[in-house]
């Protein structure tokens, strides 16, 4: 796993990654609810990192059926299996394996 | 049953009377406003076996037929032609074939002119006698026979069908679990408590191996769990234990993430995410409940050197495993209520497992742990005996913004109650006795 709603939800970015494609259910009203949660640049920039371009710039006016698809398969289909997530705020590396990340702080980095 | 009623938009009313609405009681009467509500109970509640259209109660027979009577337009259609079967059953009691035959044949006056048929009737007639439970005593097959608490009749609408999910869910047939599993019911129990459903987001903190996510995934809901230790959600091999459990039961697409950290430390970038937080915190007792830090302070040279090691860079092969300090029952308790208000939606609920200690409760104990915009609405126990733990559901009333909770190291300060279920683990492994108590005896629970 790692998808990418994850990804955006915890503010890291992703690194020498390996990537899955897996079929997940759609559901518009889902993704349209979710939508005011999501960082929207931090979104595309990760999606196009990963090689999937279709999301807008911008957050469009109008959800139709076109952009949540796309959506739907930017934040939820797409998994990320090994890699790297860093974070920009802590500056540290947490470790992707086997679909799960681990994101234990270090010691010095505590309190 | 007040979950489910909520999450379909539907209201029920109880009985007024708190003995007719005593949960151990095993027949209630719910009013309900359509017929269609009452198959979504049968259908979504895990503790409902069946749900019958009231006609009629009493404590004695001629009571029952009185009250059938009155209800008269309710039945008056299936007069006609209607083809039936009547069942006479009781709880906690056998009764006799013959006085099964009489009991049909007291509702004569129903005058029923359609055919009777055993096997696919259109409508089933079930009179319920209630005796109350006589387990330990000696007693011959019938005895006691005709002197019951009450009596219920009505047409059956459905048989529950929740019910069977307890087997579904069975942990001994699940692929991965570990002996901190929860047990299958109450874990449907949990989801319900959730509002589980499509397009709802639910997260597991204490993760561990991932019961509660296969319950409310299967009701449709995507599912978070984060854990301080990985090896628990994990497993050995590919995919992990949690993935692979999830498979099992089709929902493998609703886990949404698995991830591995101290939730006193979460990477949450922002509130008001969840639909629902669902978890068994660890007691301390087969699991032992830690948080990222030492118990004792290092010394400063130990601390230099430990930061040396921990700038120059390390190999692969060598994982870095933080030290970890426990974590206090009442002070975990008190965080995770801080930390469901800061990540639930308004209107989103908490549900998790409080242990306790069955002489030392009291309702003050769950009140404590409260902060303001949070609500209790459901608090249930489930009891070993000497000790006990509390289902609790906890709603989060209000909208306000709060600053997202830091997670102090030492006990707030102005916390004057002092719950049951702090220092819980200690009090476990001494038995539960008090200082001054003799060792007359060991508790007779064991908890599996």
């Amino acid at each position: 796993m790692v998808r990418l709603i994850t990804h955006n939800l915890l503010a890291c970015h992703f690194r020498d990654v390996q990537i899955e494609l897996r079929e997940a259910e759609f559901n518009p009203e889902f993704l349209k609810g979710f939508m005011p949660k999501l960082e929207w640049k931090a979104l595309v920039d990760a999606a196009r990192q990963l090689g999937d371009t279709t999301l807008p710039l911008e957050v469009p006016e109008m959800l139709d059926d076109e952009f949540l698809k796309n959506l739907h398969h930017v934040l939820l289909e797409i998994h990320v299996e090994e890699g790297v997530m860093s974070c920009p705020n802590c500056k540290h590396d947490y470790p992707i394996l086997n679909g799960i990340p681990n994101m234990l702080l270090a010691e010095h980095e505590i309190g | 049953m007040h979950s489910i009623a909520e999450l379909h938009s539907f209201s029920l009313a109880l009985p007024e009377s708190p003995e007719d609405r005593d949960p151990t009681r095993p027949y209630m009467v719910v009013g309900l406003g359509h017929e269609e509500h009452a198959l979504i109970l049968a259908r979504r509640c895990i503790l409902v076996k069946s749900v019958y259209e009231f006609y009629g109660q009493g404590s004695t027979y001629d009571e029952l037929h009185v009250s059938t009577r009155i209800n008269e337009t309710k039945w008056a259609r299936y007069i006609p032609e209607t083809s039936f079967r009547f069942i006479v059953t009781a709880h906690n009691h056998k009764i006799p074939q013959s006085r099964q035959r009489a009991v049909i044949e007291s509702f004569a006056y129903m005058n029923l002119l359609g055919k009777i048929e055993m096997k696919n009737p259109q409508i089933v007639l079930g009179c319920f006698e209630e005796y109350t439970n006589r387990n330990g005593l000696v007693r011959s097959k019938h005895e006691g026979d005709g002197h019951f608490r009450q009596v219920y009749f009505g047409r059956l609408l459905e048989e529950g069908s929740a019910r069977q999910l307890v087997g579904k869910f069975d942990v001994k047939k699940r692929v991965y679990y570990g002996n901190t599993s929860m047990e299958a019911e109450i874990s449907l129990l949990m989801a319900n408590q959730t509002l589980a459903a499509p397009g709802k987001l639910v997260y597991d903190p204490f993760m561990g191996t991932g019961s509660m996510a296969y319950t409310t995934s299967h009701f449709g809901a995507l599912v978070f769990g984060s854990d301080i230790d990985g090896r628990q959600m994990r497993g050995k091999g590919t995919p992990p234990g949690v993935i692979h459990a999830a498979r099992q039961y089709g929902t493998e697409s609703r886990i949404l993430d698995l991830c591995t950290f101290d939730v006193t430390r979460n990477p949450w970038r922002c509130g008001s995410l969840f639909d629902a937080i669902v978890t068994d915190p660890p007691y301390g007792v087969r699991a032992g409940a830690k948080r990222l830090g030492r118990k004792k302070e290092l010394s400063e040279e130990k601390l230099k050197q430990m930061l040396e090691l921990r700038n120059s860079p390390r190999t692969d092969d060598q994982p870095y495993f933080p030290p970890t300090k426990p974590y206090e029952l009442s002070h975990l308790a008190v965080d995770l209520v801080l930390l469901a208000r800061h990540l639930l939606k308004p209107g989103g609920r908490l549900v998790f497992f409080l242990p306790t200690v069955t002489d030392e409760y009291e309702e003050l104990d769950v009140q404590s742990m409260l902060c303001e915009g949070m609500e209790i609405i459901a608090n249930s126990l489930q009891d070993f005996g000497s000790w006990g733990r509390r289902l609790v559901t906890i709603r989060k009333t209000t909208n306000r913004k709060y600053e997202r909770p830091s997670f102090e190291q030492e006990t707030p300060a102005g916390i004057t109650h002092i719950p049951a279920h702090k220092d819980f683990r200690e009090k476990y492994f001494q038995g539960f006795k008090k200082e001054d108590e003799t060792d007359d005896g060991n508790t007779s629970i064991k908890y599996k």
